[in-house]
């Protein structure tokens, strides 16, 4: 199944009553089974293409499409948050839960393919904790789980590791990869860290400051599976500087002009 | 609390010696009530200041705090009606003297009256004390004299307070105010009232109570202290019965059921007008009884004490000659010309 | 000048805050023997204020009796029942309102104007409404909690976090699974902030409401006791009241804890 966003434009009002455009025009597609990072600075839109996709906000103009889509009687996306955005009044199991129990799934199978999860993502012994006894790190991988269980055609992740030290960053990086190879899902992968999605990436989409526009799509030429001796890589460094390079003049211009940032 | 400081308070002032005493004051706590009368009169007419004695009145809302205040050493004379309250002071500790007669409830002297709903009793619902089984029957207070009366008048009847639901409604307007919504059936109220509902058309006397069941209503009563200053309280006692005695041949006094208006009728009409601020045609509708020299039904407290011990609301008797002194009463009907 | 060697202190120490467990203890227990001395003693006349002793022995009395529970089975319906609609009505009105900026716009308004009066205030007029009986105590008690409800449950639900409700819907959450799994969650720690300042109300409203045309309840014997001046009785009804304060207090608390667990674990 492929993601297809066709002149996707989004103009919002700000309080101030004057009109922002945060999205211009942005024609992308996303294939089957690809991990597809967003790079671009600060507000430059990236979280609202991911909304448009996951089906939380409207678009000014153009359309989404999931092409190719086999059940559409649920949403194909799940997202992942930057703030986790866990129910605190649920546990690591009810969070991971939730998303089966909108889709009626019966309270057997349901906890069968959450325990699952809570293994995938390394969280065994601690089902029965409350979002708020778990590290940040561990908070995200429920997240993580949570939009894996309700098998998503496609996952969305707002910069799901900008909120975690960097240290925990790396590892959950390493994992999500890890995770990535062995369910092959479509990603798309919202970050403002240049590295981390030339890293993760087979793709990467990088927009302009506001209003976004999207400057270029630069193919990642780093074998898979990825591992952390391949940041030294010179391919890896060059894909970098080509991104930095794109868009630094772009974020230069944010720094001097009143309207960016 | 106010009373306990109270309490702090007179003891001060006792210790501080009987530079009080030589104004020869004396605080008497009553209602504003036709039944006050007698006291208004002897204050008016200067039967006190006669025996040196000067009252200073003291107004309530209801009897039971009277006694209370009396406990608390706020008043020194109690003038008003015998309610389970001030023999519970007494079963406490708490020394004081009941002395003369105040009011009686008395055949043919119309005072505290059953009232029913008039749609009730032209519907021939209720027509007799007997006709109120099962009724809603509204007073002040558990434990007041009309609580009192009331259980009384049923079980002549032959039925118990038990068979009546007895709602108490603290005051005595929003009593009659329960009759008027239709909130209860029936009433006690004492006068003017049970005439007011009558006139205003909600209301049926069914009877007068004292009619149904006489008894010692009200009485005079001394505080411990006030009682062993034995001259003043003779002094206070002396002017009462010159009061009484005026009182009794002015408004009380019949002949063949009716009232025969004596000499100072109007006069003791206006002092009862004057004081409890209604109207003389409705203070005319009728004064309580009491003995012409103030002389107390004493038996009569023995058998009300009797009464709210086996209704559970006196933990046990009080020995009469803990309660009752009538060396008072009666050295000063001696002492006392006609 | 000769150099020191100086040990770094912590200069924050005057800014703990001790837990003298004793002495809170010891204070209570010191006052109930003050007050028991003072009445022995017979400083003050026990008409005035009875003796710990005395309130205790009577109160085993009126156990033993029977007319303790009958009392206090009657307020306790009473509270129960105002307590249990007012809440209910206080929660659905006020998740509605802060769901729906339509109940909002209907319900807010009539809520601003008619919160400020004293519940007490109306208690004659709900007499005059429903009669003297059980309805008017009840609708009192009811009225009392339902504002302090409505309105915490209205700020409970406007506090909610709207990255959850997205979130839930990006799970495919509908309306009602967001109402009932998103917002009422969220507003639990402001509903029971309100079910214990209602429980309080609550309280004081039933004393009054069994202070008119009542003959059971706790209300009534304190008034009745007064009535008849036996105070010893007065006392252990005043006991009782606060010692139900204090359990309602406690049972709301725990309550709490089992249904807000992810506050307290």
């Amino acid at each position: 199944m492929r993601v297809v966003i066709e002149r996707l434009s989004k103009t919002y009002q700000d309080r101030s009553g004057q009109s922002v455009e945060a999205l211009q025009s942005i024609d992308l597609s996303v294939e089957e089974e690809e991990f597809l990072a967003i790079v671009g600075p600060s507000g430059c839109g990236k979280s609202t293409l991911l909304n448009i996709i996951a089906g939380l906000l409207t678009p000014s103009e153009g359309d989404v499409f999931f092409d190719g889509l086999r059940d559409g009687s649920h949403p194909p996306t799940a997202m992942v948050f930057q703030e986790f955005a866990l129910f605190p009044w649920r546990t690591v199991l009810g969070n991971i839960e939730f998303g089966l129990e909108e889709r009626g799934v019966a309270a057997g199978e349901r906890h069968e393919r959450a325990m699952r999860l809570v293994e995938l993502v390394g969280l065994a012994g601690f089902e029965e904790k409350y979002p708020h006894q778990l590290s940040g790190g561990m908070r995200q991988r429920v997240g993580i789980a949570r939009a894996l269980a309700v098998d998503p055609a496609v996952l969305l992740m707002d910069e799901p590791f900008s909120a975690l030290d960097a240290q925990t960053r790396q590892l959950l990086q390493i994992e999500l990869l890890a995770i990535w190879e062995r369910t092959r899902k479509t990603i798309l992968y919202v970050t403002h860290n240049i590295q981390e999605a030339v890293f993760m990436a087979d793709r990467v989409a990088v927009l302009s400051r506001r209003p976004g526009r999207l400057i270029a799509v630069v193919p990642v030429e780093l074998k898979r599976p990825r591992s952390e001796t391949m940041l030294g890589d010179a391919r890896f460094l060059q894909t970098v500087d080509l991104i930095w390079g794109l868009i630094k003049a772009d974020a230069e211009k944010a720094l001097v002009s009143p309207e960016g940032g | 609390m106010r009373r306990v400081m109270a309490v702090a308070l007179i003891a001060a002032l006792a210790l501080a010696g009987p530079a009080a005493a030589q104004e020869r004051k004396v605080k008497v706590g009553v209602l504003k009530l036709t039944s006050s009368a007698p006291i208004f009169v002897g204050v008016e007419k200067g039967f006190f200041k006669e025996f040196g004695i000067e009252p200073e009145l003291v107004f309530f809302q209801a009897a039971a705090p009277i006694a209370t205040a009396l406990a608390a050493g706020q008043v020194e004379v109690g003038a008003t009606g015998l309610t389970a309250a001030l023999y519970n002071i007494v079963l406490q500790g708490e020394k004081l003297w009941i002395v003369a007669d105040k009011g009686r409830e008395w055949p043919g002297y119309p005072l505290v009256g059953i009232v029913v709903q008039k749609e009730l009793w032209n519907k021939g619902e209720v027509r007799s004390v007997k006709d109120l089984k099962g009724r809603r029957i509204g007073l002040t207070t558990l434990g007041s004299t009309f609580h009192f009366h009331l259980g009384n008048i049923l079980e002549r009847e032959g039925l118990r307070l038990a068979d009546v639901k007895v709602i108490p409604l603290q005051a005595m307007p929003s009593t009659v105010e329960a009759l008027k919504g239709k909130q209860v059936d029936a009433i006690m109220v004492p006068q003017p009232f049970p005439g007011t509902t009558e006139a205003q058309g909600f209301g049926k006397i069914l009877a007068w109570a004292g009619d149904l069941y006489p008894w010692q209503i009200a009485t005079v009563f001394y505080a411990k202290g006030f009682a062993a200053d034995r001259e003043k309280a003779m002094d206070f006692m002396k002017g009462y019965v010159k009061a009484s005695r005026y009182y009794h041949d002015a408004v009380l006094v019949q002949k063949d059921g009716q009232i025969v208006p004596g000499r100072n009728y109007e006069e003791v009409v206006q002092i009862t007008a004057k004081h409890t601020g209604a109207k003389p045609e409705i203070i005319k509708i009728g004064f309580p009884y009491q003995d012409r020299n103030g002389r107390l039904l004493v038996p009569d407290i023995e058998t009300q004490m009797k009464w709210w011990v086996e209704h559970g609301f006196m933990k046990s008797l009080i020995p009469l000659k803990e309660i009752v002194d009538t060396s008072f009463i009666e050295a000063a009907i001696q002492a006392v010309k006609e | 000048m000769t150099e020191q060697r100086v040990p770094v202190e912590d200069r924050t120490r005057f800014l703990e805050r001790k837990e003298f467990k004793t002495a809170r203890v010891l204070s209570l227990i010191g006052l109930v023997f003050l007050w028991e001395l003072l009445a022995r003693i017979g400083w003050v006349p026990r008409l005035f204020l009875p003796a710990p002793s005395a309130v205790v022995g009577e109160a085993v009395e009126m156990v033993a009796s029977g007319e303790l529970f009958r009392y206090l089975g009657s307020s306790l319906l009473r509270l129960a029942l105002g307590f249990a609609i007012g809440a209910l009505a206080g929660i659905v009105v006020g998740m509605a309102v802060g769901f729906s900026s339509l109940a909002e716009a209907v319900v807010m308004p009539v809520i601003a104007a008619t919160f400020p009066i004293p519940k007490i205030a109306l208690l004659p007029l709900l007499i005059l409404w429903l009669g003297i009986g059980e309805p008017p105590k009840v609708a009192v008690i009811a009225l009392g909690v339902f504002f302090p409800m409505a309105i915490n449950s209205f700020t409970g639900v406007r506090n909610a976090d709207p990255l959850l409700a997205r979130a839930a819907v990006s799970f495919g959450a509908g309306r009602w699974s967001v109402i009932r799994k998103v917002m009422l969650p969220s507003a639990l720690p402001m509903i029971f902030a309100g079910l214990k300042l209602g429980a309080g109300t609550a309280l004081l409203l039933l004393v009054a409401a069994e202070m008119i045309g009542a003959e059971s309840g706790i209300g009534f014997l304190i008034l009745h006791a007064q009535n008849i001046m036996e105070t010893t009785k007065l006392m252990v009804g005043i006991v009782v009241l606060s010692l139900l304060g204090v359990f309602s207090h406690w049972f709301l608390t725990w309550l709490e804890r089992v249904a807000v667990p992810w506050k307290h674990t």
